[in-house]
């Protein structure tokens, strides 16, 4: 979407605008001329662009001012009075100073400038190739890119040194499988689908054997066991018969000496002492019920039971051994049925599993009595070596499977790490080869792109120097490092600044600046060029204007200041595109009234002024219409060659310049005036020929003296119109040899006639008829 | 207005798309953190990854 057209700028005591200055902006034009003499305001209204656009005032920048915030206001006023006001199409954006800043109203609505002003022409080209790089980093910075493209070569190299380790590893894993497979005997045909074969190997199998080997000798150990405890049980079971055989005889032998029946006593007594604990105060004996003697019978009973005290103990170990004698047998009885059951699961654990045939076993059962055993196992004591060689075995051939199906594991890992890797990786080093590429494509373009512009623009305004091969080149060697060259005298690369004139410098530091200024977004920029046809020598200034007329529509707007004067004389005469631009003069400044515009019209358009005054003021209209009439005939007799009186001052007069337009010519005169143009473009032209308007201005050319130049008696015997009617005459040849807004017929281009920009006219003949 | 890496970026993509190294979707996605300098290892390698195993690739 474009932008919207500019309609006026307003300047509020910014700089030399002491009092508001409005510069308004003719419609439909995107070119504004601001000419002025030295000290008329022009870099104040450069300024206005720039605080707008930029928030700052460049002009007053490097000239050691410091911070220049504090001179942006004009004398006698203070920062919060100014203001910069850009009124457009459908928008009013404003611009003050806020707390040193400048703030903008609204911000959606701040313009883009770009401002380049003389003393700035060279900054590029003579910059250091840093600072270079920094004013057209903005074009090819891809620091992100270059960020994701480092992630990407890490990536990419951390990725190779994984597979190399890949293939490392399948190498030992090939030689560990190898060395596997030979110490296993080398069966099959190769290493690796034997081990793939022995991986498939249930490694619950051996698990399974081993478990039901050791349930086996730990049956068989706990059986070695009974022999010794027999025997043990055996020697208990005689002690104790001996030592009961013994206590009993010494308390019979007891009993014979104190009395016969010493033992019914004591048992009487004890049953007594008993009563007599739980009756403690009996009124008579309890055997006899007498009453005598019944006082310390408690004490009596305990004395005589203490007389059989010996008779006790020994009736104590009696009961003693017989409960021992009990034990131990009791305890023999229980061995041989322990060891009947730890034979019967003996035989569990040898028959009920399906041994392997390396593994030996009993030729015959456990016994189930126990005297039998030792015999049994010293015939079996072979066995536990045997079956703990087996055990080793078992345990060795599990590790080695374990260990084997590890490094097959790790083997085909590996080898799938090494694939997924062969796939992938040429996949991203081709990215990696395409971002590099196009990141440098994309720098060298967009830097052949300022660089062909440079080229483009500067071979415009010098023509077949052979200066325009100009070169922007990033140093492969330097970060962020431009350097620019240009070729010279045949040498390619050469340093500008080195070669070129000081004229040459300049040119093409404006080509630069234009050709950055066109590459970002040049529609919506407001571009602002402040007096920088300053140092552009005469040959190239018009060439110059001519691209800067072409230049300028690429933008939003261009606005250039100048006090080259012959631009401005050549504007009134109509000899540039004057339809593209607008062209406003300026007043010289004053304190008083700042700054200041005149009204400037093209010579033509004043004569059309004084024709069109009520009445016509003769001797005006004359003289104006002269002076147009002899630019025309001087511009027709160049244009055709045409012969007239050779003068040291180039001054030609009327006289001498009507005749040397001669009949043949004047006869032959046409032009195709455009008026309009077909549903194909196609230019609607009306053909009109000069020769009647020759003739009249050739019959009535002697009014210019009469009228025009001197006081002539002549004059009073003419009539007015006589005067008005050679200037409506001159009028209409001008009218119809030139335009006004696309000059006049220089370009002979299309080989056949003359034409004005945009050929809105057509003037023939193409030479002068012979 | 894109940024020159914005517009590189763009330019990348398409060329890995164009390629068949990218699919489009994945080319969508990356663009922008490829721009900005933020891709990851993972994020180069997955879409990559994924674009390698399509049937389509010549």
């Amino acid at each position: 979407m474009s932008e919207p057209s500019l309609k006026k700028l307003t300047i509020d005591y910014l700089r030399g605008s002491v009092t508001p200055f409005v510069l308004p902006f003719e419609k439909g034009k995107k070119l504004t001329i601001v000419y002025g003499e030295n000290a008329s305001g022009k870099s104040t209204i450069c300024d206005a662009f720039e605080f707008l656009g930029k928030g700052k005032v460049g002009s007053l920048e490097s000239r050691g001012l410091g911070k220049t915030n504090k001179y942006w206001h004009s004398i006698g006023r203070v920062p919060a009075d100014v203001v910069v006001t850009l009124e457009t199409a459908n928008s009013t954006c404003l611009a003050k100073i806020v707390k040193s800043e400048v703030a903008v109203d609204p911000v959606a609505a701040r313009p883009r400038v770009e401002v380049l002003r003389r003393s700035q022409i060279l900054s590029l080209i003579e910059a250091t190739p840093a600072d270079r790089y920094a004013e057209v980093s903005r074009f090819i910075d891809v620091s992100g890119v270059e960020a994701s493209e480092a992630t990407l070569r890490g990536l990419i190299r951390d990725m190779d040194g994984s597979r190399e380790i890949a293939i490392a590893r399948i190498q030992e894993n090939q030689d560990a499988i190898g060395q596997f497979w030979s110490s296993a005997g080398k069966p099959g045909t190769e290493a690796l689908s034997w081990a793939e074969t022995e991986a498939t190997r249930d490694p619950n199998e051996s698990d399974l054997e081993l478990e039901a080997l050791a349930k086996l000798q730990a049956a068989y150990v706990r059986l070695g066991d009974y022999p010794a405890r027999l025997k043990a049980a055996e020697a208990a079971i005689q002690a104790a018969a001996t030592a009961a055989t013994a206590v009993q005889a010494k308390a019979d032998e007891q009993l014979q000496t104190i009395a016969k029946d010493a033992g019914e006593i004591v048992g009487v007594l004890e049953a007594a002492r008993s009563y007599l604990q739980k009756h403690p105060d009996p009124q008579a004996c309890p055997l006899c019920e007498s009453t005598e003697k019944v006082e310390g019978l408690s004490q009596r009973i305990t004395q005589r039971l203490g007389s059989f005290s010996a008779l006790q103990a020994t009736r104590v170990q009696v009961t003693a051994a017989g409960r021992n004698t009990q034990q131990v047998e009791h305890q023999l009885s229980a061995l041989r049925d322990s060891a009947k059951k730890h034979a019967e699961e003996f035989e569990q654990a040898r028959t009920g599993f399906a041994w392997s045939s390396d593994i030996e076993m009993p030729l015959a059962s456990a016994p189930v009595d126990i005297a039998a055993l030792a015999n049994w196992l010293a015939a079996t004591a072979q066995l536990i070596a045997a079956w703990k060689k087996a055990e080793t075995a078992r345990v060795d051939k599990k590790q080695f499977t374990k260990t084997l199906k590890g490094a097959l594991k790790t083997y085909v890992e590996n080898v799938a790490t090494q694939q997924e890797l062969d796939i992938l990786l040429p996949d991203l080093t081709r990215t990696l080869e395409i971002v590099q590429e196009e990141r440098r494509s994309f720098s060298d373009s967009v830097l052949a792109k300022i660089a062909g512009d440079v080229g483009r623009i500067y071979e415009e305004v010098h023509p077949g120097e052979g200066l325009n091969k100009i070169s922007l080149e990033l140093d492969p060697s330097k970060r962020a490092s431009l350097s620019i060259g240009a070729s010279f005298c045949g040498q390619a690369g050469a340093q500008p600044q080195a070669y070129f004139s000081d004229s040459h410098l300049d040119t093409l530091g404006l080509c630069v600046f234009l050709a950055l200024a066109a590459m970002e977004g040049a529609e919506s920029t407001i571009l602002v060029l402040d007096d920088v046809l300053a140092s552009v020598d005469e040959p190239h200034v018009e060439r110059l204007i001519e691209i800067l007329y072409a230049e300028a529509l690429k933008f939003r707007h261009c606005v250039i200041t100048t006090h080259y004067r012959p631009w401005k004389q050549k504007l009134r005469w109509g000899w540039l595109q004057n339809g593209q631009c607008q062209f406003v003069e300026l007043n010289r400044w004053s304190s008083h009234a700042g700054m200041t515009l005149i009204a400037n019209l093209p010579e033509v358009e004043r004569l059309r002024v004084l024709l069109g005054n009520v009445p016509p003021d003769p001797q005006s209209v004359s003289s104006k219409a002269g002076v147009i009439l002899e630019a025309a005939l001087d511009f027709l007799t160049q244009l055709y060659e045409c012969p007239v009186p050779r003068r040291p001052n180039h001054q030609y007069t009327l006289g001498d310049l009507l005749p040397s337009i001669n009949r043949k010519l004047r006869e032959s005169l046409r032009v195709d005036v455009k008026t309009g143009a077909d549903a194909n473009g196609t230019g609607i032209y009306e053909t009109k020929s000069l020769t009647p308007i020759l003739d009249e201005l050739i019959r009535i050319a002697q009014a210019r003296n009469i009228f025009g130049c001197h006081f002539n008696m002549l004059s009073f015997e003419f009539l007015d119109s006589d005067a008005v009617g050679f200037g409506q005459q001159v009028l209409l040849l001008m009218d119809t040899l030139t335009d006004a807004d696309a000059g006049w017929p220089r370009s002979a281009k299309s080989g056949s006639y003359w034409a004005t920009a945009g050929e809105t006219r057509r003037l023939h003949p193409l030479k002068q008829p012979s | 207005m894109d940024t020159p890496s914005q517009v590189l970026a763009a330019k990348i993509v398409d060329r890995l798309v164009q390629e068949k190294i990218l699919t489009p979707d994945a080319a969508k996605k990356l663009s922008p953190l490829l721009a900005e300098g933020k891709l990851r290892a993972e994020d180069w390698r997955l879409p990559i990854e994924l674009g390698v195993g399509k049937e389509d690739k010549a």
